[in-house]
């Protein structure tokens, strides 16, 4: 252990608080450093870390991938997606694909990739054919496939985007009356781009302590020692514990292209629901861009609904922090890394496939408390 | 095994392969030399000192920085042999050529393969060469078989594990699964990691005359954590590993940081896991840092009792559980 992360243990040790404490962590990454460093267990019994919304994969609504399944196996396209949208399932009859890779195996052109520009490259190299970038992401994600948009494009790469911003699914939970949890760590490559401003409402108008942390556990010990110090003194505020990369203002540059190329829209969280200004389409300057209004065979509205998971999935809950993923009843059985039945099982960001993966397998769905209700 | 398919996960070294050997292979070809948890055998022929092993080598790119395809199907076949405490003598060779591969770069891949053959002193003696139609194989493939004379010093099992035994690496883990992962330059990264891949045949021989030697294993597919479970597999002890103490190169940690891998899981070319009663740990790690290249060798772990399972104790003093390799993000590394 480093001197500095023995220091802000100790320190998070002596904190004397008042009550239990649930500390929401935003970001895949943050679940993974807590994780995988083993920190749950180093941590005074008083202090609980929950995995909170920060999983694009998770969210993705179903009516996109399937959308995007849809057009793979229909038009002549080529569909390029980040690899980890490949395993998505949807919740359609066994007898249909239902994932981009079971749809890649029964015939689709599709090919992960793994940054913008190779769609760009995978366009050029067939300009007689579409190329379909699937986009989904959060800011982080998006900012370079707007920027990709920014520089010019070739005319045969459309993008189904399926852009999302963090903060309004933490203003949702807040506003809920039951957030679930006492204070927040807010993701810190999102911060990055987006600026640490962005966060201030959680103390500023709700009272919940909060900090921006990245991904390695010193910043994160930061951020938690930052939550629990205001916690105690009673002095919500928003703290950046990762001074090193997140700058105020965040990066202009990348916040001015998001600006132009991109439009702020109500969207759908899958298992969520439309949460208010949280999606990012194509601005109509870029429309001759976008596959929804130049391919639009495939937007059925009968899947545009609430609740779309599996049957017994609880994934929703998961993202939205009231239960751990091993209190869900199908963590472990049947539904692990190679067979997922949820989205949180398939990304390296999903809460369930962060858990399966740093050991924690023993399903806890049978002791789950009744706060486990979905709000 | 509950699949009906082969998928890649069934090759990655961790628990799908592992069944897909014991349900597949083992069980049609059982007989007595035939042990399937282990790099190479002892033959029961010339007062056993005959040992013999072979691997498959699908490496792609065919060349990456530290090594190739060629000079891998020497290392990789004369390093299952040396953790089986022989020394390496004969290799055959079999190729299997894409229709279209561009013939100077199959001269350069097997110019690297005959001088990797005579640094490590072993004669190509018998080979075979297939060419397979066009977009039936990834340019090049090799196989080697090896055959090496056992050190008449070593008493190497997996019987003979027992509680308060410590692990030993030769070297940091991982750097030959993200170079070859870096050559690629499918992530948009790239970096100046070279793979480790080399004969480990100096670390293996220096330790055979210890009496407390039990075991040595290179680290290859699924990687550190792989050859633990298999420790626990044979011993049914578990492993405690210090994550502290395992040397993994911070450009290794950046890109697994970066794609969400875990070192502890990518393969080595180049490095040998041994197990020793404690009191030969410290002369062992002692002889493996004389060595060049094992300036970084380290002592990682111990054979505790409690369930099979392998424990990471982390550096900020939690813990937790390394589970059996069981998806494979990873591009084909050997």
């Amino acid at each position: 252990m480093s001197e500095r992360a023995r220091r802000l243990l100790d320190a998070i040790r002596a904190i004397d608080l008042p009550r239990k404490v649930k500390i929401m962590n935003v970001c895949g990454g943050h679940e993974r450093t807590i994780s995988h460093a083993g920190l749950r267990g180093v941590l005074p019994p008083g202090i609980e870390m929950i995995p909170g919304p920060g999983c694009p994969v998770c969210i993705c609504p179903e009516e996109d991938v399937y959308e995007a399944i849809q057009l793979a196996l229909h038009e002549p396209v080529t569909l390029v997606a980040f690899g980890d949208m490949l395993r998505v399932p949807v919740n359609v009859p066994r007898s249909q694909p239902r994932s981009l890779e079971q749809a890649r195996a029964a015939g689709g052109d599709i090919r992960p990739i793994a940054t913008p520009m190779e769609a760009v490259r995978i366009a050029r190299e067939q300009p007689d054919r579409q190329v379909v970038f699937f986009a989904a992401g959060f800011e982080t994600t998006i900012a370079p496939v707007a920027a990709m948009l920014a520089e010019g494009v070739p005319d045969n790469l459309l993008v189904l985007l399926s852009g999302r911003l963090t903060w309004p699914a933490v203003a949702l939970l807040l506003e809920s009356g039951t957030p679930g949890f006492d204070a927040l760590i807010a993701p810190g490559h999102v911060a990055t781009v987006m600026g640490p401003e962005e966060w201030e409402f959680v103390a500023d108008k709700h009272g919940i302590p909060v900090a921006v942390a990245g991904f390695e556990s010193e910043s994160m010990l930061a951020a938690m020692h930052s939550v629990l110090r205001q916690f105690r003194d009673g002095t919500p505020k928003l703290e950046n514990c990762y001074p090193s990369v997140v700058r105020p203002g965040g990066n202009p540059i990348a916040r001015d292209i998001l600006k132009r190329v991109l439009n702020v829209v109500d969207a759908n969280w899958r298992g969520i629901g439309t949460i208010t200004g949280s999606g990012f389409a194509l601005s109509p300057e870029y429309h001759a861009h976008d596959a929804r209004l130049q391919l639009p065979s495939y937007q059925d509205a009968a899947r545009k609904r609430v609740g779309q998971m599996p049957p017994g999935c609880d994934c929703a809950s998961v993202v939205l922090g009231k239960i751990y993923p091993n209190e869900c009843r199908l963590f472990g059985n049947p539904c692990v890394p190679r067979r997922p039945i949820g989205p949180c099982m398939v990304s390296d960001e999903g809460a369930c496939r962060i858990w399966w993966s740093s050991g924690l397998r023993e399903n806890k769905a049978e002791d789950r408390p009744p706060r486990a209700e979905a709000g | 095994m509950e699949d009906r398919y082969i998928s890649l996960a069934h090759g990655n070294g961790g628990r799908f392969m592992r069944e897909l050997i014991k349900e597949v292979f083992a069980a049609h070809l059982a007989n007595p030399c035939l042990d399937t948890r282990l790099d190479a055998v002892t033959l029961p022929w010339d007062n056993r000192q005959l040992v013999m092993s072979t691997d498959g080598f699908t490496v792609q790119p065919l060349e990456f920085p530290g090594g190739d395809i060629g000079s891998l199907a020497v290392h990789g076949t004369c390093n299952d042999l040396a953790v089986a405490g022989a020394i390496p003598v004969f290799l055959t060779l079999n190729a299997f050529i894409e229709e279209g591969f561009d013939l100077e770069v199959l001269d350069r891949l097997i110019a690297s393969l005959a001088r990797t053959a005579r640094e490590m002193e072993v004669d190509v003696v018998a080979g075979d060469t297939k060419v397979l139609p066009r977009g039936q194989g990834g340019g090049l493939y090799l196989a080697t078989t090896g055959v090496g004379r056992l050190d008449p010093r070593a008493r190497l099992s997996l019987d003979g594990l027992q509680e308060g035994d410590r692990l030993l690496v030769s070297g940091p883990v991982g750097d030959h699964g993200i170079a070859v992962m870096l050559a690629r330059e499918q992530f948009g990264l790239s970096g100046s990691l070279r793979s480790d891949a080399a004969s480990v045949l100096p670390f293996t021989r220096i330790l055979l005359d210890l009496p407390g030697l039990r075991f040595m294993r290179d680290p290859t597919r699924g990687g550190l954590v792989t050859v633990c479970h298999e420790l626990c597999h044979a011993s049914g002890l578990a492993v405690h590993l210090n994550e502290a103490a395992i040397p993994v190169r911070e450009q290794v940690i950046s890109v697994c940081q970066m794609l969400g891998y875990d070192p502890y899981y990518l393969a080595c070319e180049g490095r040998v896991v041994a197990v020793l009663d404690e009191s030969d740990a410290d002369q062992a790690l002692e002889r493996w840092r004389d060595l060049p290249g094992g300036e970084e060798a380290a002592l990682i772990g111990t054979l505790k009792s409690g369930k099979p399972r392998v424990h990471l104790e982390t550096r900020i003093g939690g813990s937790r559980l390394l589970e059996e390799l069981e998806d494979d993000p990873l591009p084909r590394i050997c």
